[in-house]
């Protein structure tokens, strides 16, 4: 087990530092660097930035060095702790992603908890009824939720939420709550604000977990153990929850890892249409600005949660499947 | 006194060389009648300035409570001797208010710039059509054009109390400007003839830009948004630093000049910076230092770079209005971060900004009409000056593909292509019929336009026309589809247009052009791209033709990037050219077409040539320039740009319209400080 | 129900059985026709398109949808559209249409239009539905216009097409790499499977976001959109292959411990036939739902990425590129129909689901 867990552990680190030079190698692909993105972002914005303004621009920045040099350097400081400058903020890396990383988590959590307490009954519900009306009823709202493209409905609820109810729209906060300081009532005021991006990032995955759980579930009560479950006596929701359920969890568990992940990116659309001070739209104007570390960082930071993310799906894979367990030993 | 009569006389100077009038702005304001039906266009006008200085001065309650208590020294001696007198627009205003605004990030450092504007040395009235005084109290330029003198307001302090005189001017002049490490290439602003000119101080309150050459040109360009008269708000933040004053006091201390630069190495280290530059670079941006020394009419309190830009008013303000009431009357100003356009709009809809210009779609005028009364808001539309919002910006440099090359340096192809063009068709579709259709000459109203009669020059739907002219240059033989072949292998010519979604959706006009190219038997191929990567291509001359504004050339010398090729930060026109013309010829290549050369050449003479002179040269240049079709010009002179405005029913001394022109840093000109909440 | 001989039953191959299982399931058949349907559509969508999709018209900038008129005035069956014109007004500035029902255009069945080729092959202008001796401005609106005045219906036909044909390239590309690796690494396990999960690891953190700006940016500027866009497709399928590799190792894992495998085993069949003829089609069922959603799922991504502006663009056409069309508050305001292109996104998704629910009903072995 530990011998398991070290070596793991150890895969874990290569991965990351893999992920790394992928990361910085894509940041690089486009042509020219942050200071081309900066002069026409100006230029877009009615400003202009003659030769002298780019050439100071750059020699501030140190631009034009070598890439692995650029990498060297950024990696050697990565490992002190200093994550760097984001070029187009001018803070540190840091704060910028922490101004926003804790609405990001708390947005996802929110997104995820709905996400199961919905997918889970309602997909053993299914399996349990199965081609009953609610099974049916059910289904199809669930794929009105793929199918229908996320970033669509959040524009649509934001302007019609605007016409019929005049409320403030966009962001995770009314403006005049923005510059307050933490209190109860801008808790409050988030509150308000969250169940409509969380309801709408949650549709998309609800739907596929209700599948998926459902596609499971018919596969296990097919069994032989069930029946004789059922034969020994066993109420029926002991039957289906103690043994097919769980068993029907195995996919979910090799999905957990990437749950972050793909909410902060799933979720990136609807967070720029709605206006939310997220991770997602960060990450896209940093890398429209080639915002070097800002960019690379929010990216590493992706490949450190999936990596830890897995390590986390593999123990809870060898605990639900105690098949697996054995082997491993 | 020497100095009053100096001034007056100056001003009198001053007054002699304004043209247009405001008459004649007004007229054409009148002529335009197809937008009055709208109601939505109002009289250009603003408040105007006075020299009669008020007896006595008050100022804003709060800062009159500091005052008692001891810690801020009396009105009387925060202002200036001579502090420049507004007279509102309608009325005297009231103290108090917090002016609500949108930015869309630390990119957007423009948004508050513009609010800034009165922090230059010398500006334009809100009608962008004459040089008037701001920080500096009058100018002189010397018969001969070699000397450009300012003179200050005695007793005018920065706004943490330190005194602003001429060292300032020194200290930016030495000790920034002529450091290579901050600077490192000096300035074609203050160069003339080829030779680097010289700041002097000759007293406490009187400084002199002194050239080897007669550079007339000079008080425009410290009137305009350029390097050296932007002032230091825009022309001081995002590491650079130009604007010809600094607050000397205060940055000293970031220099090694004035202690080691061990010691000041070893300070930016301390405080999270890479070495002293950077740190100076952030200490004097404005937008990120609230502890930075400005002269505008509120100051940074919480910097850009987080979810709310605020500022809070400057109780050194040198403006007062003509009861004596120090400016401005609103107390603070708070930008909300708004992720994107659509936001910006729909919260602006929503009455959640009290005016804002800035971010607003021209597409959207419906929606934002309707939601007037629910927003509490009214919406100006203000025309711009600039002849085309959208123009076909051609590289007469193409080398990648040597055909394709040919014939965008030739003429008649680039008058070809301006003639297949439906502008009327683009005008309804994308401008909802607000913008004149024509060729990229500023407006009639300014004084460089070559006349009325080059609007549409070339700059028709002259279908026949062009068909016989493209026929005429040999590109006779068509493909299946109708589509012209090239010359040198029977393939379809294709012409790339590059466009870039930015304020207005340049790829849709594209697509409607090259819709309308069909007729003349042109494939144009409109390809969309991000940002950075359209503008780095076209710096390199990759591109063909380049969809693009052509802003601030209503006032040529002034901002010439999108229309000459004049300097290096600006391939669209072919790199080349613009390296030998910023090089003196030193490097790139020299212009083949003798066109282009006697433009660049006529340019080049500008500056040593006294204004009735320069403004003939510069409608000799538009006259070739339109005519050559250097840049093929859609449709202009619109609300497009920062042009439709919706100010909150609670603000008055509102503007019925204001100047939409580079010079005149919307809405700066128009003086935000004189602005107040009636409630 | 229908009751199938008993006797027929008992020797029916495998497939025979998928079959008629899978006709019971409703919602599955008629999924399954609809798919047919839109593939059918998607081959034929220039010769349903009433006008050119590409040509632009000021003139009929955002028409609301039109009614066809099936009967003339005097009761006979003459379909046809009603003349419109638009002002526009300069206080609120908007275009206000006014339908002028005496000018009736008469609709041609199988007409002559804007030409195109049919099947990629040969060239034609003959088109479902045009308009007989049409006026600068008259058009078959039946979904109404866009801004730049380009009938919408025309453009969705074009836009389904190129819309499923990416999908299918990208769904065939990660199903073959997600099997392959997935049960190689199962199978084998020991450094083989260490080495393809990492690889597996470090292409799922990769957000895909990133992946694509970078690319896009780097292909040469001279591509057609198209040809860039198959490019990225293809990338994009190369990272989509993992989900479907690891769900496959979850459960190959899991059927190793099987008592059938080892029975095989100990019958003395080799790896192959083992994974191939065993393993698989026990959870062959998994794999057809995983496919069933992994081709809505591209399908989405493409709309996603043409939104953000990394996918296909203008002037390509593509649901993406009319969701986007659609994507701002003037559309929601003042041309809501725009929002119609989403119907066969959605359609098509679910039809996709419904599909995949059935063939994994009707092919589980165990059922």
């Amino acid at each position: 087990m530990i011998a398991f867990i070290t070596r793991r552990l150890l895969l874990g680190v290569l991965t990351v530092w893999l992920i790394s030079v992928l990361s910085f190698v894509i940041i690089q692909l486009p042509p020219g660097d942050f200071v081309d993105a900066y002069i026409a972002q100006l230029s877009a914005s009615g400003s202009q930035v003659s030769a002298a303004e780019a050439d100071s621009l750059r020699h501030l920045y140190g631009l034009g060095e070598p890439f692995y040099v650029q990498y060297g350097k950024w990696l050697a400081r990565i490992i002190t702790g200093d994550f760097g400058e984001s070029m187009e903020w001018r803070r540190p890396v840091t704060e910028v992603i922490g101004d926003r990383i804790w609405l990001t988590l708390l947005l996802s959590f929110a997104a995820l908890l709905l996400t199961w307490s919905l997918a889970l009954p309602i997909g053993i519900f299914s399996a349990v009824r199965q081609y009953s009306f609610a099974d049916y009823a059910f289904t199809l709202i669930g794929f009105i939720g793929i199918a229908v493209p996320n970033f669509l409905l959040a524009l649509v609820i934001m302007y019609f939420s605007f016409v019929w109810f005049g409320t403030s729209v966009g962001g995770l906060f009314s403006a005049e709550m923005t510059l307050a300081p933490w209190s109860l009532a801008k808790v409050w005021d988030l509150m308000k604000h969250l169940p409509l991006p969380a309801l709408i990032l949650a549709l998309g995955g609800t739907a596929q977990l209700i599948r998926i759980m459902r596609a499971n579930l018919l596969d296990e009560l097919r069994r032989p153990y069930v029946v004789t479950a059922r034969a020994k006596g066993l109420s029926e929701t002991r039957v289906i929850v103690k043994y097919p359920v769980r068993a029907a969890l195995n996919p979910f568990a090799s999905n957990i890892a990437y749950l972050f992940p793909y909410l902060v990116s799933g979720s990136i659309i609807v967070s720029i249409v709605l206006g939310l001070p997220t991770v997602g739209p960060l990450l896209v104007k940093a890398l429209v600005a080639q915002d070097m570390f800002l960019a690379g960082t929010i990216v590493l930071l992706l490949g450190v949660m999936t990596v830890v993310g897995t390590f986390i799906s593999d123990l809870v894979l060898m605990w639900v499947d105690p098949r697996i367990r054995h082997q491993m030993d | 006194m020497t100095t009053r009569r100096k001034f007056l006389g100056a001003s009198a100077a001053l007054a002699a060389v304004t043209a247009p009038t405001v008459d004649a702005l007004a007229q054409a304001v009148t002529a335009k009648s197809a937008f009055d039906q709208s109601g939505l266009v109002g009289k250009l006008e603003g408040p105007t300035q006075v020299t009669t200085i008020p007896s006595s001065f008050k100022e804003a309650p709060q800062l009159g409570e500091l005052v008692k208590a001891g810690k801020l020294p009396p009105v009387a001696s925060r202002l200036p001797a001579e502090p420049l007198v507004l007279k509102p627009l309608e009325s005297i205003g009231r103290y108090g208010g917090t002016w609500r605004r949108a930015f869309i990030g630390p990119s957007d450092g423009e948004n508050g710039n513009r609010i800034m504007a009165s922090d230059k040395l010398l500006f334009w009235d809100p009608t962008g059509s004459k040089i008037v005084p701001s920080v500096a109290k009058s100018h002189e330029l010397s018969a001969d054009g070699k000397t450009t003198t300012l003179f200050l307001r005695k007793g005018m302090k920065w706004s943490d109390g330190a005194p602003f005189t001429a060292d300032d001017f020194v200290f930016w002049f030495e000790d920034l400007y002529g450091n290579k490490d901050i600077v490192p290439s000096p300035i074609p602003d203050m160069s003339a003839g080829g030779k680097p000119g010289r700041l002097v101080k000759i007293d406490e309150t009187t400084v002199q830009f002194q050239f080897d050459n007669p550079n007339y040109l000079f008080p425009s360009l410290l009137a305009g948004d350029t390097l050296i008269g932007g002032g230091q708000a825009v022309r001081q933040s995002n590491g650079n630093t130009y604007a010809a004053y600094a607050p000397a006091h205060y940055l000293k201390q970031f220099l090694p000049k004035y202690s080691s630069e061990a010691e000041v190495n070893r300070r930016a280290r301390e405080a999270g910076f890479d070495n002293w530059v950077r740190m100076l670079h952030v200490r004097k941006d404005w937008q990120l230092n609230p502890e930075l020394p400005t002269l505008g009419p509120w100051k940074t309190v919480r910097p850009i770079n987080t979810p709310t830009w605020a500022m809070d008013r400057n109780p050194y303000y040198y403006v007062v209005d003509t009861e004596g009431n120090q400016l401005p009357y609103i107390d603070k100003v708070i930008m909300s971060l708004a992720e994107n356009i659509e936001v910006v709009n729909l919260k602006a809809m929503a009455g959640e900004f009290d005016l804002q210009e800035r971010h607003i779609d021209l597409a959207k005028l419906p929606v934002i009409l309707e939601n007037r009364d629910r927003g509490k808001y009214d919406v100006h539309l203000d025309l711009a000056y600039n002849g085309a919002d959208t123009t076909l910006h051609i590289n007469m440099n193409h080398t990648a593909d040597a055909e394709v090359g040919k014939w965008l340096g030739t003429a008649d192809f680039r008058r070809a292509l301006s003639l297949g063009i439906d502008r009327d068709q683009l005008n309804e579709t994308f401008w909802l019929g607000l913008a004149t259709p024509g060729s990229t000459a500023p407006a009639e109203v300014m004084p460089e336009s070559p006349g009325p009669e080059w609007r549409k020059k070339w700059s028709v739907l002259d279908i026949a026309q062009a068909n016989r002219m493209l026929d005429g240059l040999g590109l006779t033989k068509k493909d299946s589809e109708g589509y012209r072949v090239r010359t040198d292998n029977g393939q379809r010519l294709v012409i790339q247009l590059t466009a870039v979604k930015a304020f207005m959706d340049w790829p849709a006009h594209a697509q409607m052009i090259a819709q309308q190219w069909r007729k003349i038997g042109i494939y144009g191929d409109v390809k969309e791209q991000e940002r950075g990567l359209a503008f780095q291509r076209a710096s390199a001359g990759d591109h063909h033709i380049l969809v693009w504004t052509n802003g601030g050339t209503e006032l040529l010398y002034l901002y010439p990037l999108w229309a000459l090729p004049v300097s290096t930060a600006n391939g669209s026109y072919g790199p080349e050219t613009a390296r030998w013309y910023a090089s003196n010829g030193a490097q790139g290549t020299k212009p083949s077409d003798p066109h282009m050369l006697r433009a660049l050449e006529l340019f080049r003479s500008a500056a040593a040539q006294k204004e009735e002179e320069r403004n003939k040269t510069a409608q000799e240049i538009w006259k070739i320039m339109v005519d050559q079709q250097f840049h093929i010009g859609v449709c202009g002179q619109s609300p497009a740009l920062m042009g439709v405005r919706l100010a909150s029913r609670r603000l008055g001394n509102i503007p019925g319209r204001v100047c939409i022109a580079q010079h005149c840093r919307t809405p700066g000109s128009s003086h935000p400080s004189t602005w107040y909440y009636k409630s | 129900m229908a009751q199938i001989d008993s006797e027929k039953y008992a020797v029916a191959t495998q497939l025979q059985l998928t079959w008629w299982r899978f006709r019971r399931h409703r919602l599955a058949m008629v999924s399954m026709v609809l798919v047919l349907l839109f593939y059918l559509l998607a081959v034929f969508a220039d010769f349903l398109a009433t006008t050119d999709p590409h040509a632009t018209d000021a003139r009929t900038s955002y028409i609301a949808p039109q009614p066809i008129h099936l009967f003339d005035d005097d009761g006979s069956f003459r379909p046809h559209v009603s003349g419109i014109k638009g002002v526009r007004d300069m206080r609120t500035f908007k275009l206000v249409y006014t339908v002028d029902p005496s000018r009736k255009v008469y609709i041609d069945f199988f007409g002559r239009g804007y030409s195109y080729n049919l099947f990629g092959l040969f060239e034609t202008d003959r088109h479902l539905m045009t308009l007989k001796n049409p006026e600068r401005g008259d058009g078959i609106f039946i979904m109404g216009t866009d801004l730049l005045g380009r009938d919408l219906w025309s453009r969705l036909m074009v836009a389904t097409r190129v819309s499923l044909t990416i999908g299918l390239v990208g769904v065939t590309i990660s199903l073959f790499l997600g099997v392959l690796l997935g049960g190689v690494s199962a199978v084998y396990g020991g450094l083989v499977d260490t080495v393809i999960q990492r690889i597996i690891e470090v292409v799922r953190s990769m957000p895909t976001i990133p992946l694509w700006l970078g690319l896009a940016a780097a292909l040469p500027n001279d591509w057609s959109v198209l040809q860039i866009y198959f490019a990225i497709t293809i990338i994009i399928s190369l990272l989509a292959w993992t989900d479907l590799a690891r769900v496959v190792r979850g459960k190959f894992l899991a059927l190793k411990e099987e008592d059938f495998v080892m029975a095989a085993e100990l019958a003395g069949a080799s790896q192959g036939r083992i994974i191939f003829r065993h393993m698989l089609p026990s959870f062959a069922s998994h794999i057809i739902a995983a496919v069933s959603l992994a081709l809505p799922a591209m399908i989405i991504s493409e709309t996603s990425l043409s939104f953000l502006g990394l996918g296909l663009r203008p002037p390509a056409i593509s649901w993406g590129i009319l969701l986007q069309d659609a994507q701002n508050i003037q559309t929601l305001a003042l041309a809501p129909w725009l929002l119609l292109s989403a119907i066969p996104v959605v359609v098509v998704i679910l039809a996709f689901n419904f599909l995949g629910d059935g063939l994994r009903d009707a092919a589980d072995p165990y059922g």
